[in-house]
């Protein structure tokens, strides 16, 4: 994608730097490329958003104009009664719950099993490290649906099946790879000396896990939450294959209930309810995005 | 390696994640490579078949090859959308100079998205009646004789539900890569700019070698994500209409949870499949 774009800006942007000699960076960008790259990135933009802002405008149209009216068209009337029968339909109020117990409950168990797994790893170092490092990293690359059929016998042997415990325990399994990859990357950065120091005046390794560790890590474990809150949060797989009971369905289930239970779908009344289910998650990123950005950003450029 | 560490310490602070790994992870893993030898329908007693159940996914099962095969056509779709997307869009966003925060932003919005609402979405715009958005847009800019309900056309259908994971994660890979961009040291390019280098040389010599490092991370972790694909086709056609949009990954789970007669079957994808996604 990036080939086309390129060369085509290439005859008129070269001349300029070459011809005279002097910082580019005193001067404005060539204009063409300018224009051209702000168009594109505008034109992505526009693909990655409009059909969010649709969505939600199409929760605010009645039915009738939903039915028959131009797709891209703003809504005729603004109805909020979509919302109201979302609300009746569906339990939206315990998906949205049952979602933030299963999300808070893995995250707890992400933040501090990887924190410790790479403490371990990391900060002490012992003999097999190597070994136990890689055997985590091979979860990085191992499809769940592997897991699904095992897990299925062995949560029924053990009468964990439609629990809140069934779908936390390989919710964070899965994602603990990564937090242990992001957390040991962090802890190179922690200067040697300061281990030393602190180990020089006695205080041993919980001491040093609780004091220096740990505080050090607050921007990096909110971007292990935001990023694993995403998955977590909207996990379809796990919920799907081991909750049954309608009191403990998260969100994506509970959405799926919009779907044909009166033989036709309303869609008005379910993109209503989609609205309803991102908003929590949605605002938790607004506010958080720029810390979550960040820690994206530090994150890769080590890696 | 911390001085007054013991051998307790390490294994205070490391028994505690392997334990969750294991039993979420590992211990599956091996199970399911286990079940894999054997004939079970999950009530009577397992019968050890060896590589029966191998011989016949490879040989016999035209479903398992179709889905092979969709699954790589999800995952070149996906790959071309998210690290494509990303790397154009991360190039451009280095050279402008306002807005590129909120630019970040908007991108990564659609990542906030459950995939449920996604595909729910996502089958309203490729829908024909009511008109949805697609159609309607082909139609505006003149391009009519193409629109068709994308998600029954055995045709498009495979690229239909792979467009909106892709649309999903390029603002995740947009992310990583701008980083490596900004990290790209500026004398080096300020010394080729002064030698008369393109902005086309500037980029194939200068930053994207110097971003490879991270683009092989990135590339692993999208083909990753691409062949754990599930939610989107799943719910959108459930594979269908006949399998022209079933991937590795839905059969497998239509074989072990919907499909009773095919249960001695469902071990054996699982296990195969994952031997072939792990280099």
């Amino acid at each position: 994608m990036t080939a086309p774009a390129a060369p085509v800006t290439r005859p008129r942007a070269t001349p300029d730097p070459s011809e005279s000699r002097e910082p580019l960076r005193r001067r404005r960008k060539p204009s063409l490329h300018g224009t051209l790259s702000r168009v594109i990135i505008a034109l992505i933009v526009i693909v990655q958003v409009y059909p969010l802002a649709w969505l939600f405008i199409t929760s605010l149209r009645t039915e009738d104009d939903f039915a028959t009216g131009d797709p891209f068209a703003l809504p005729k009337a603004v109805t909020f009664d979509n919302y109201a029968r979302a609300f009746e339909t569906g339990n939206l109020g315990m998906n949205i719950l049952n979602s933030f117990i299963v999300t808070m409950g893995a995250n707890l168990l992400i933040v501090l099993l990887g924190m410790m797994a790479a403490y371990a790893l990391q900060v002490l170092g012992f003999r097999y490290s190597k070994f136990v490092r890689s055997l985590f990293l091979i979860g990085i690359i191992v499809p769940v649906q592997i897991a699904l059929v095992p897990l299925f016998i062995d949560y029924s042997s053990i009468n964990l099946l439609d629990t809140y415990p069934s779908m936390i325990i390989p919710l964070a399994g899965f994602a603990l790879p990564m937090s242990i990859y992001l957390f040991s990357s962090f802890f190179e950065y922690i200067p040697r000396e300061t281990y030393e120091a602190a180990s020089l005046d006695g205080a041993g390794p919980y001491r040093i896990f609780g004091l220096i560790t740990l505080p050090l890590s607050v921007n990096t474990v909110v971007t292990v939450v935001l990023v694993n809150s995403i998955f977590i949060w909207n996990d379809f797989i796990f919920a799907n294959t081991f909750v049954l009971s309608e009191e403990l369905k998260t969100i994506p289930l509970g959405l799926q209930n919009y779907i044909g239970a009166m033989g036709k779908t309303d869609w008005t009344a379910t993109f209503a309810a989609v609205c309803v289910t991102i908003t929590p998650l949605l605002l938790v990123f607004l506010v958080l995005n720029k810390a979550m950005i960040q820690g994206l950003e530090s994150g890769a450029s080590k890696g | 390696m911390l001085p007054n560490r013991s051998r307790l310490s390490v294994l205070v602070f490391l028994l505690p994640p392997l334990l969750l790994y294991g039993v979420a992870v590992l211990f599956p893993i091996m199970q399911s490579l286990f079940l894999s030898f054997f004939s079970w329908n999950g009530i009577s007693d397992m019968e050890f078949v060896g590589l029966t159940n191998y011989v016949r996914m490879l040989t016999a099962d035209d479903v398992f090859w179709r889905s092979f095969f969709n699954a790589l056509g999800y995952l070149a779709i996906c790959l071309v959308l998210q690290l494509g997307g990303a790397l154009l869009v991360a190039s451009l966003l280095t050279s402008m100079r306002r807005g590129r925060e909120l630019i970040k932003t908007l991108y990564l919005l659609p990542a906030v998205i459950s995939t449920v609402a996604i595909a729910f979405l996502f089958v309203r715009i490729y829908s024909i009646e009511p008109v949805g958005l697609l159609n309607q847009l082909l139609h505006w800019i003149g391009l009519g004789a193409l629109e068709r309900p994308w998600l029954s056309d055995i045709n498009s259908v495979l690229t239909a539900v792979s467009a909106p994971e892709g649309w999903r994660f390029t603002g995740l890979y947009m992310l990583i890569i701008y980083a490596a961009l900004l990290s790209v040291p500026q004398e080096l390019e300020e010394a080729a700019r002064l030698d008369g280098a393109s902005r086309w040389q500037l980029f194939t010599k200068i930053r994207f070698p110097h971003i490879m490092p991270v683009w092989i991370t990135t590339t692993i972790m999208a083909t990753t994500y691409g062949l754990r694909g599930f939610d989107i086709p799943y719910l959108m056609t459930n594979g269908g209409p006949g399998q022209s949009s079933e991937l590795l990954t839905t059969y497998m789970y239509k074989t072990a949870f919907t499909a009773q007669t095919s249960a001695t079957q469902a071990p054996s994808p699982c296990s195969s499949s994952s031997s072939a996604w792990s280099p």
